[in-house]
This record gives structure tokens, sequence and C-alpha cells, in this order.
């Protein structure tokens, strides 16, 4: 079940991201040669800076949007002991985009919306949690219907704000809802890093507590788990992840279900392998689907989360049908 | 008699509104057999829950070896107690090494286990419980008595002195159930442990336990020796139905007890 010792994973899944970010670094509208980069001379070596400048942030903001959905995927589908979960099908994602939207209304400083997004995905979190709570238990098929009634809400939400919207705003608003890389700079790659190391550094704590949550929530706390602490840190860290990666890049669908997966497949169930690995492979797909998505119909651009979706939706039926 | 190891005081547990436990009194002595018995909802798995503080209790208190449950840290409560829940679904692959090993976690630092020390309890233990060959396979793929028995080793290899086992032979054939059972009171007799047994069977009462704990309603209604415990008016109280004497076992009548449940 598990093909490679946990060091030997890392570095192959960090040079998995390393060769993909250099591929999609050079692909796009127009062919960034990295030959020309580095040599830098003359008029070739200019336009290739150029391009670098614009691209370079875009390329990182993907890398850094997709390891935040990944990893709270993978948190969440461990502390849940549930394969479906997901931030963007348990309702979080949305969460935090009406949250960064009411804020974008509101006219707050565009700085302030990762904080607007990470209380929208709280809030969403514990609601959703709520609902699918039974005699004390969080029920799956009752999770997954909480995550479709606060996703049909959460869309009702945005949709009325769209429309009420006028000009830039209803840009905003369009963007909140599809998802899109296009907007990235290199303030937005520094204002989010941060969220991705805490989240990244909380998890790791976690991992091996959420190891034993693999057998349920009550035999970890019969093996000495606080359970209820565990429960409430790793929510909030995902929470927070998906805040942090909608309010820079709108809601961008399963890569949080699709990645952890993959990985799970490859290198076994251990957390404290597959929450790191997860945040290199999140990281690479986000990457590869920008490419994909600037460089297929350039210079026009597809959404990039019809993409993660086109990738998402088949693996999602395959799941439901495998699940009794 | 022993001084009690476990002794519950007008225990009181509740899920949600309605009350599981309702000032229950028990006294365990350590070594004993123990089987928790009564009828569905008379409050069996809540006991051995909030024994193993997987639930809060809501009232009353525990005592475990003279202090209070609750003054001990949760680790240090999992390096001595040991729970086996009833039914465990599995949704991710895991090893049946890896599952023995989350026995050694309350050992471990930041619950990580896996020293050279902590394998060879692991592997001690699967080879008590003769799971050693299933080591590598995926636990969700076993059959019902191999998974009973990887999670009996891992109680073991978790070396605590008390094991809470919540019907542990529920939905298992004559045969696995029979081979549950050898292994159980082996190990019990190798490493004297305290074991509590819920069971809605009187026939795995009578043949497994040296004292019963009779339940409903969330109290004991008896306690004590089997064969005090385990009369006609006693169990038709439990159960709510009449109870005769035949043989060495007890029936409902119309019930017929299985051949040699008696004698292990």
């Amino acid at each position: 079940m598990k093909a490679l010792g946990r060091g030997p994973a890392l570095a192959a899944g960090a040079l998995l991201l390393a060769a993909v970010l250099a591929a999609a670094f050079s692909v796009g509208g127009v062919h960034l040669s990295l030959f020309d980069l580095v040599r830098g001379d003359g008029e070739a070596g200019q336009t290739a800076r150029m391009l670098a400048a614009l691209r370079l942030p875009r390329v990182l903001l993907a890398a850094l949007v997709g390891a935040c959905l990944a990893l709270a995927g993978a948190a969440l589908q461990a502390l849940l002991k549930n394969p479906l979960a997901d931030p963007f099908l348990l309702g979080t994602s949305g969460g935090a985009a009406v949250g960064a939207a009411g804020a974008a209304l509101l006219g707050a400083s565009p700085l302030a919306s990762p904080a607007f997004a990470f209380a929208g995905a709280t809030a969403a979190s514990l609601g959703v949690a709520a609902l699918a709570r039974r005699g004390g238990r969080l029920d799956l098929e009752r999770l997954l219907l909480a995550g479709l009634i606060a996703n049909a809400f959460f869309s009702a939400l945005l949709l009325a704000a769209f429309s009420l919207a006028s000009g830039e705003a209803s840009r905003t608003m369009l963007f909140w809802m599809m998802g899109s890389l296009s907007d990235a700079t290199p303030g937005k790659v520094a204002a989010l890093s941060p969220y991705v190391l805490a989240g990244l550094v909380v998890l790791l704590g976690a991992a091996a507590r959420l190891n034993l949550f693999a057998v349920g929530e009550e035999s970890a706390a019969a093996l000495g788990v606080d359970t209820e602490r565990t429960k409430r840190v790793v929510f909030l860290a995902a929470s927070l992840l998906t805040g942090a990666a909608v309010a820079f890049a709108g809601v961008i669908g399963f890569v949080g279900l699709l990645v952890p997966h993959g990985v799970r497949a490859v290198a076994g169930n251990d957390q404290r392998a597959l929450l790191p690995l997860s945040a290199l492979a999140g990281a690479a797909l986000l990457v590869a689907a920008d490419a994909v998505s600037r460089a297929a119909l350039a210079p026009a651009e597809l959404p990039i989360g019809a993409i993660t979706a086109a990738l998402g939706a088949p693996l999602f039926a395959w799941l439901l049908l495998r699940t009794p | 008699m022993t001084a009690a190891l476990i002794e519950a005081r007008s225990l009181s547990a509740r899920y949600g509104p309605s009350p599981a436990l309702d000032g229950l009194d028990a006294s365990i002595p350590a070594g004993d057999v123990v089987a928790v018995l009564g009828e569905n909802g008379s409050g069996k798995s809540t006991l051995l829950k909030v024994l193993a503080r997987v639930l809060a209790p809501s009232g009353g208190e525990i005592l475990f070896d003279g202090r209070p449950l609750s003054d001990f840290p949760r680790r240090a409560t999992a390096r001595r107690i040991a729970y086996v829940p009833q039914s465990v679904d599995l949704v991710f692959p895991i090893r049946c090494l890896d599952l023995v090993l989350q026995g050694r976690a309350p050992y471990g630092n930041g619950f990580v286990a896996e020293s050279p020390e902590d394998r060879d309890r692991a592997r001690e233990a699967m080879r008590a419980c003769d799971v050693e060959a299933l080591a590598d396979r995926d636990a969700k793929a076993l059959s019902g008595g191999e998974r009973r028995r990887v999670f009996l080793a891992r109680a073991l290899a978790q070396e605590a002195e008390v094991w809470l086992l919540d019907e542990p032979t529920a939905g298992l054939d004559p045969r696995h159930r029979l081979e549950f059972l050898e292994t159980l009171w082996r190990v019990h007799r190798e490493r004297r442990t305290t074991v509590l047994v819920v069971t809605h069977e009187i026939g795995l009462a009578v043949a497994l336990a040296s004292s019963v704990l009779l339940l409903k309603a969330g109290r004991a209604i008896a306690r004590g020796a089997r064969a005090d415990v385990l009369t006609a008016e006693n169990l038709g109280r439990a159960f709510g139905t009449p109870f005769e004497r035949r043989g060495t076992g007890f029936g409902v009548r119309s019930e017929v007890l299985p051949a040699g449940s008696s004698e292990l």
C-alpha cells in the first residue's frame, strides 16, 4: 500500500511541482522561453523578462490557491472519515465567497477580504456541521445534503448581490462566483503565503491525531485524543485555508476532492505524508489547470473552475457509485 | 474480597435530552470478567463509553483506582483502559499492523508510535490474537471475525489493565464466535486484565463472566457473582419476559441455548 517512504515521496512531489511550474511558466498566449529569460541579452531577453513579470505572480498564485484547497480537502476528509468531504461540496467555499463579496459590496479594502472570507467559511462550516449532526454524530448523507443546501443558499445570495451591483462591482461578483486567477499580483501572492504556511503548520501538528480518526472519533477519544479540540483546530484551519484561497481566486471547485484521492492512491492514508503531499499536488494541479485555461483557446481564457469541475465531476460520480 | 478497581457512584449520562444512564452504581474488582447485561437501550454501551471517556458523564462520579477518573489526563487513562467499539466502519485503507500500532499511540510522543519497541509490542499482540499473518493486509478487507481479533490485538498492544468490549461477538457465526472467545479468555488469563463485556446474550455471560452487572433503564438492578445475579427473577425483571432455569443455562421459553455455550 505504501510504495515510497515519506521523505522520498515528498521529494518526488516537490520535483513534480517544480516541473509543472516551469512548464506552466512558459505556456500561454505567447510562448516564454526559459532559455531567453536566463540568458537575458538583447530584445528576446527583454521580452522574456516582461512576460515573466506578468506571468510569475499568476503561476505562483495558482500554486498557493491549489495548495490551500487540497490541504483543506485532505484534512476534512480525514477528520470526517469521509472521502466526499471537500470545501466546495460542503459549502465552505460558498460561505467564503459570500463573506468576501459582502466585504467588496460594503466597500471594504481588498486586503481585508481574507478576513471576511474566513468568517464566511467558518460560519458555513459550523452551519453545515450543525445541520448534519444527528444523535451527537455527523452523518455522512446528511453532511452532503447540508452542503447542497448551503451551496444553494450561498448561490442565491451571490446572484442577488450580482443583480444589485453595477459596473465594476458586478464584475467582482462574477469573479467570486466563477473563480479566476487573472487578477494575480505580487501583492496577492505575498498576502496569501502566510495563510498557506499557517494552515500547513497547524494541520501537520494535528496529523498524528487525524490518523487516529481513521477508525472513528470515539476510537480516537478512547486512545487519549481530545477530539473536540482536534475538531475545532482542524475545522478552523480548513476554513482559514479555504477563506484565503477564495478571497484571492474566487470559488474553484473540486480541487480539495480530487487531489487527496490521487495522493492517497499512490502514498497511502498516513496524514503525516498525505497532508504535505496534497499541498504539493494541489499546487501542481491548479498550476497545470491554469496553464490549460490560458493556452487552450488563446487569446481567450477558459474559466479555471470549468477545468477543475470537468476533472472533478467524473471522480465525484465514481466515488458516489463506490460508496455503499 | 478485593478492593474495587472501578467504582461508579450514581452515574448519569445522556445523549441530547434523553437519559441513557440514570444513577447507576457499580463496583468492578480488579481481574474480574464482568458481563454487562441488559435489554436494548438499557445503557450498557453508554456505560462503556463513559468509562472509556468517549462520553462525559452528566452526573455522579467514577473512581478509578481510588481516584476520580476525570483527574487522570486523557492519555494516562488510555494507557490503562482500552475500549473496543462495537462495530467500526473503515472508509480509507489501513494496514492491520498500523491499526494495531494505534494501540501504542497513548505512549508515543504526540501520538506518534513507530519505535522498534512499539512494533515489537504490536507484533506480539497480533501473535497472541492469531492475526500476525494479516499484518500487511488492508483491515477493510477482513472478515468480521478477523477484524474483531485485530481490534482485540490493538487493545492488547495498548497494554491496558482494563478492557471494555462492546458486543464483541455480535454478528459472528458460531465458529468465529468460539474462536474469538477462546482468544479473549486466553489473553485475559495471561495478562490478568479486568474485562467488561457488554452483551445482551445471556449465554455469553454464562460462558465467560465471573460476575454480572444487570442493567435496566440506566440503572443496575442487580450486581455481583454470576450465580447470584442470573436468577430467573432478575432476568425476568431486566428483560421484561419470563425466564426459566433449564440445565445450566437460562432460556426464554421456546428459546434454545446453543449447545456447549455454558462451557468454554
